[in-house]
């Protein structure tokens, strides 16, 4: 699964995020924004718990490069138990994508607080750092 | 409900070879219910298969579907217009409704994407347990509401064996009641062990499995 790093690889990532993980004061950023070697399309949600694991095997499916998942901290879940719905929806996509010959690194959680937009550009670059070295989503350019 | 779950990836990617257009099918009661082939799971199996698929060199255009009852003619025939488009069928519904879907569409090769495993409820979040064995001869009135036959290991109609630990738990899986343990503890809350002492006639398994395919006739309701 892990192939040499391809020259000019610029990974795409979605990133999608919890509201309250943001900053109180932040502007909710959403739409494709450029980064230093990567572009990041984010994505806002209500709750992390708002995503389910189909819909971010879809998102590899069709051919983004990572995506990230952004959750509250542990016991921090204004739904109470939202981002721990998130964690297992993740674990339990990961499972599916290893089983199906992808890397399962190309999806992941953080959990986070306070973040300005500008932090979360830089948690989808660390992704893309990572996803630079397994290269692009074989599945760019698929039927489905 | 009736209860199923996944096939293996493997046994699933094996059946799909050399096919080009899938109709992914899935069922929006029994299966959906247990998590096993509701339109959740079609649309979570449908990426899968597609990028294991990918992987191996095999591209596949899969077709999603989800019926409100695939045990029920009328819905399967929904299918209709989509079917032909496709090389194969593979169903995440029961082995009912996928016996219906294979009926219906004679010509096309039918892929079981679950095993039907039983007869179950949903005992907690993410937890089935069977409740049912469909034996023909219903003998809860007898056992206090609890099923020695789906619920037992050795489905005896006298027990408990001498095998229940003293957790009360079954000898067999340790994480399951002994259901004789269980009957005799509900017949004492409700004082009537003695019940339990009485003979009763042997269990009628004729109208079981063992008869052969069951048949079940209401003349007030042919046309």
């Amino acid at each position: 699964m892990s192939k040499p790093p391809s020259p000019g690889f610029s990974p795409e990532i979605v990133v999608l995020y919890c509201r309250q993980t943001l900053d109180a004061e932040a502007k909710p950023p959403e739409g494709t924004r450029q980064g230093d070697g990567f572009s990041a399309r984010l994505v806002l949600l209500p709750c992390s718990s708002k995503i389910e694991a189909y819909q971010m095997l879809a998102i590899l499916d069709k051919g983004a490069d990572g995506v990230q998942l952004v959750a509250c901290p542990e016991k921090a879940c204004r739904f109470l138990v939202g981002n721990n719905r998130a964690e297992r929806r993740v674990a339990h996509a990961r499972g599916l994508l290893s089983q199906a010959g992808m890397a399962e690194a190309r999806l992941e959680l953080n959990r986070a607080a306070e973040l300005t937009p500008e932090d979360l550009m830089n948690l989808a670059g660390r992704h893309a750092g990572r996803i630079k070295d397994l290269g692009p989503n074989p599945m760019k350019g698929g039927t489905n | 409900m009736i209860v199923a779950e996944w096939k293996p990836l493997p046994e699933l990617l094996a059946g799909l070879k050399g096919y080009k257009n899938l109709l992914l099918v899935g069922c929006a009661t029994c299966v959906a219910e247990c998590a096993a082939g509701g339109e959740r799971e079609v649309n979570t199996l449908a990426p899968t298969l597609h990028m294991a698929l990918k992987n191996q060199g095999q591209d596949i255009n899969i077709i999603t579907r989800t019926l409100e009852r695939a045990c029920e003619p009328e819905f399967v025939e929904e299918l209709a217009e989509i079917a032909p488009q496709v090389d194969a069928i593979m169903s995440l519904s029961c082995g009912i409704g996928m016996q219906l879907i294979a009926e219906r569409f004679l010509d096309k090769p039918l892929l079981p994407g679950v095993n039907t495993t039983s007869l179950a409820i949903r005992e907690a979040p993410g937890l089935w347990t069977a409740r049912c064995r469909a034996c023909g001869d219903c003998v809860l009135g007898e056992t206090f509401g609890l099923c020695p036959v789906a619920r037992c290991a050795k489905s005896l109609m006298n027990g408990p064996c001498g095998g229940t630990r003293k957790n009360g738990r079954c000898e067999v899986d340790e994480n399951t009641d002994c259901i004789w343990y269980l009957i005799v503890e509900r017949a004492k809350a409700r004082g009537e062990l003695e019940s339990l002492n009485q003979v009763r006639q042997p269990k009628t398994w004729s109208n079981s499995a063992h008869g052969g395919p069951k048949r079940i006739v209401r003349e007030d309701l042919r046309s």
